[in-house]
């Protein structure tokens, strides 16, 4: 048996699988009466029922649960069953189980249609879609709640919500925005873009890829349980002792993080895979797409900062349901011990946000410039200096709370160093835009304010590196301002150029350009107009998480609420274009709306099942722009674009 | 209207030089899976380790570990030696398998699997058996917390050589022929990788355990 012979439509995880096994195999029926979201819904829905009957069950025999009457075992086994009745109802177990009967590689049936997105699909380009859609319900979720914080903050004394909901409210605002941003450009570019910018026709894992997409899924609804379950108080970092006094709120933030982690750590590992292995012949490291170094280092760093995130999700959890004492002092434990583990995970995430979007950045600024890319090697170089250091910073975090005052300077020291390698990618772009006539096409102006924004967010982080810095802003609205600047003002940005980007691809529709330019020029304002005043509020001394402040900070608090009023606005304006550019009035891409050059938009639209006719010759990295007598960008093989030439493409003259 | 199903046979027909770059890929893929994996469960450990001994230091109360409690040792002992052993048949196995005799390696297989069920059957009911609550002290739920973990590893390691050990059975009814697991036919290639890279986990397993071993038990 060949390896084409095992390849049909159908996706198989590995490629041997045998004619008889794609006969015996067809699933739970097909239609709606397969699997899919809405049997997913139903299962996950008995589980937390059973679930919570046998946390009951089994919380009835002891006596603190009794007298407390909260019983945070029926809570966790409540959550525990759901996740697992989801993964039933979805499909994800199938074939983990099959596989317990010598079963591989099997064939599910697979739908074309719209139903697609609903399904347990192993499709790369259904999963990225998919991803789509499950990001922008948590930044909407997300920014819902931050909307709520702004108008609590309009007044010092006139209060929409006591002080406890306040806090409930900004604990979930952060924990869903983090969860979201770790996955915002891994999940829907990363796992759409990476096969067919190294030239391969599939994911390494493609179950292990939709099965990190419907983890994702289910973590956002375990953390939003939260709510319903009364919240809890600590913020996203989850701090000790505090979480071990919260309610069972608490809970649902641990199992979540727990969750959202298992997701993050199986998207990266996959991701990782696929990109050592399945690159095109010829395409070598120094020709990988820059986009791809970026998603390639945030896989390295999903994969082994979050299983410490996972294991402090674990001893959380034990806390609060096997009475254990990991983070209780009083019981031999230790507080500091929960900012150790999250902050070791913590840190490096901060960069599983920014690298992403560097990786866009540098991608979609050398169409817009017609330039090469500066520096390509120095940017890739960069990237994996910031994966390296991110692991080496945690303990700034911890500046004002257990550590060893002797070792604050190592970890200044160490801090402020991994501002030279972030350094090298903010002056590759620099270089490249370096006497460029620029195309200000609406991707390229969110790439432009990324840089703009990141100055500010990485020039006040270097500030916050530096202890006595870090020791007088601490916990206020200074540092609040420099991660809004970093995390939203670089990734989210980036994220929404990206989008901007390659949407064309992704749906064969153009996005309108005036409402793109109008979201651009609002969110870009308004960004600036919320974040820049709270470094001023936060060096006047307001203070985070507190739902009160002094009466002479509320014009600015005003003007910050007002703007960021506003900026939600912008964010409704590219939902009316998204609505408006893919279902109400959709206009046809061309096959290449921006002349890149990127191999992704060298295959056929829409994208083939398997991506290439033929698998590709990688001839040359893919940023020969303007070059006289460039070199043949790689050899299709007669497939869907044969020899495409870096000085023969549309759009590659330097006039 | 019914959904629109794609035709199972469709196929793309590949040149030999792709057939053999998405094998190359394939195999690839499952040997850096494996130490990629390995990588993540050191992390995860790691964490474990470092709540050990991070709690140990600080000491907190003087509540590290009162009057020298321990988790019965003869649990310890035989759970280890069950991982030990399960880990010295995968290399046992393994070694048979590249010689060719693959009864060798499913006998080997079996008592790895029936080794890692009776370790996770131990380390369950050990917690019948330890003389503290969990939240009595700094080691006591460190201890808890190792418990759990190595549950989870002993679930893993188990099912892992089940799959395998299943699949060897219906390897040889899919693509025919005379000892058709030794053969160069892809599903044959998938399958040595896969027992390979599971075999190398396993040594990583043993060295894990040697070390939780010794944290919990002898220190």
């Amino acid at each position: 048996m060949t390896i084409s012979a095992e390849r049909p439509t159908q996706v198989d995880d590995h490629s041997p699988v045998s004619p008889v096994a794609v006969k015996e195999r067809r699933g739970f029926g097909s239609g709606w009466q397969g699997q899919h979201i809405g049997t997913a819904i139903i299962a996950g829905f008995l589980g937390y029922i059973f679930g919570h009957w046998l946390g009951n069950y089994i919380g009835s025999s002891y006596a603190y649960i009794a007298n407390s009457g909260q019983n945070s075992i029926a809570d966790l086994l409540a959550l525990v069953f759901m996740v697992v009745g989801w993964y039933l109802g979805i499909g994800a177990l199938n074939y983990p189980l099959a596989k317990m009967v010598g079963r591989e590689a099997t064939h599910e049936v697979e739908y074309t249609g719209f139903s697609k997105y609903f399904r347990y699909n192993l499709d790369h380009k259904v999963v990225g879609l998919q991803y789509v859609v499950g990001v922008l319900l948590f930044l909407f979720t997300g920014g819902l709640l931050a909307m709520a914080i702004r108008a609590e903050l309009l007044n010092p004394t006139t209060h929409l919500f006591s002080a406890d909901t306040y806090i409930k409210i900004v604990s979930e605002h952060g924990t869903i925005m983090m969860m979201m941003a770790t996955s915002v450009v891994v999940g829907p570019l990363g796992n759409y873009f990476i096969p067919l910018m190294i030239g391969a026709r599939r994911m390494a894992f493609p179950r292990i890829e939709a099965f990190s997409f419907w983890t994702f899924l289910i973590g956002y609804v375990v953390i939003f349980s939260a709510l319903p379950y009364g919240g809890f108080p600590t913020g996203w970092t989850g701090y000790a002792p505090l979480q071990t006094q919260a309610g069972p709120g608490m809970v649902s933030y641990l199992f979540g993080f727990a969750v959202i982690g298992v997701g993050m750590m199986t998207a990266g590992f996959n991701l990782a895979i696929t990109v050592i292995n399945y690159r095109a012949p010829g395409m070598t490291w120094s020709r990988v797409p820059v986009f791809v170094w970026g998603i390639l280092s945030t896989a390295a760093l999903l994969t082994l900062a979050t299983p410490v995130l996972f294991s402090a999700g674990l001893f959380g959890l034990l806390d609060k349901t096997a009475q254990t004492a990991f983070f209780v002092t009083e019981h031999g434990g230790s507080s500091f011990l929960w900012q150790n583990l999250f902050w070791f995970f913590g840190h490096p995430e901060v960069y599983i946000m920014a690298l992403p979007g560097f990786g866009i950045v540098g991608e979609i600024i050398p169409v817009f410039t017609r330039k090469p890319l500066f520096a390509y090697r120095i940017a890739a170089a960069g990237m994996i200096g910031v994966a390296l250091l991110s692991f080496f910073v945690w303990q700034h975090h911890l500046f004002q709370s257990g550590i060893d005052p002797d070792m604050r300077p190592l970890f200044m020291l160490t801090t402020e160093l991994i501002s030279i390698p972030t350094g090298f990618i903010f002056l590759v772009g620099m270089g490249t835009l370096y006497r460029a006539k620029i195309r200000f096409e609406v991707p390229m102006l969110f790439c432009m304010a990324v840089y703009f924004n990141f100055l500010i967010g990485g020039v006040t982080g270097v500030f916050l590196s530096d202890v006595p810095v870090n020791v007088t802003v601490h916990g206020g609205f200074f540092v609040l301002s420099h991660f809004h600047y970093t995390i939203m003002g670089g990734l989210i940005f980036a994220f929404f150029g990206g989008l901007y980007f390659w949407l064309p691809k992704m749906t064969g529709k153009v996005m309108n350009k005036k409402l793109g330019l109008w979201h651009f020029w609002t969110m870009f304002v308004f960004f600036n107009l919320t974040f820049f005043p709270m470094f001023i509020i936060g060096l006047l001394g307001q203070p985070r998480r507190v739902f009160t402040y002094a009466k002479n900070l509320q014009t600015l608090n005003d003007f910050s609420s007002i703007s960021a009023f506003l900026l939600g606005l912008s964010f409704l304006i590219f939902v009316a274009n998204l609505m408006w550019s893919q279902f109400i009035s959709p206009v046809k891409s061309p096959a290449n709306p921006w002349d890149s050059l990127g191999l992704e938009w060298q295959t056929a639209s829409p994208v083939p099942r398997h991506n290439f006719d033929r698998i590709p010759v990688i001839m040359t990295d893919p940023y020969h722009y303007s070059e006289e007598g460039a070199p043949a960008l790689a050899d299709f093989g007669g497939g869907s674009r044969a020899d495409v030439s870096s000085a023969t493409f549309p759009g590659n003259d330097p006039a | 209207m019914p959904e629109e199903l794609i035709n199972e046979t469709q196929t793309v027909s590949d040149t030999p030089e792709e057939q053999e770059f998405e094998l190359r890929a394939h195999i690839g893929s499952i040997w850096s899976g494996g130490r990629l994996f390995i990588a993540m469960y050191t992390f995860l450990d790691a964490s474990l380790i470092f709540s050990y001994f991070y709690l140990r230091s600080s000491n907190n109360g003087q509540l590290w570990r009162p009057n020298h409690v321990t988790a019965p040792t003869s649990y310890g002992w035989a759970i280890y030696s069950l991982v030990l052993l399960a880990a010295l048949m995968a290399f046992y196995g393994q070694s048979r398998l590249r010689k060719g005799s693959v009864l060798d390696w499913q006998i080997a297989s079996w008592v790895g699997v029936f080794a890692g069920v009776f370790a996770l059957l131990l380390q369950i009911w050990e917690f019948t058996a330890v003389p503290f609550a969990p939240g009595s002290s700094g080691y006591s739920s460190t201890f808890i917390g190792y418990s759990c973990m190595n549950i989870m590893t002993l679930v893993i390691v188990t099912y892992w050589i089940e799959t395998s050990l299943a699949r060897s059975y219906r390897l040889p009814k899919e693509i025919g022929g005379t000892n058709p697991i030794m053969s160069m036919n892809p599903s044959a290639q998938s399958f040595r990788a896969n027992v390979a890279s599971m075999t190398y986990f396993f040594g990583f397993i043993a060295l894990l355990s040697t070390l939780l071993f010794a944290m919990f038990y002898l220190l």
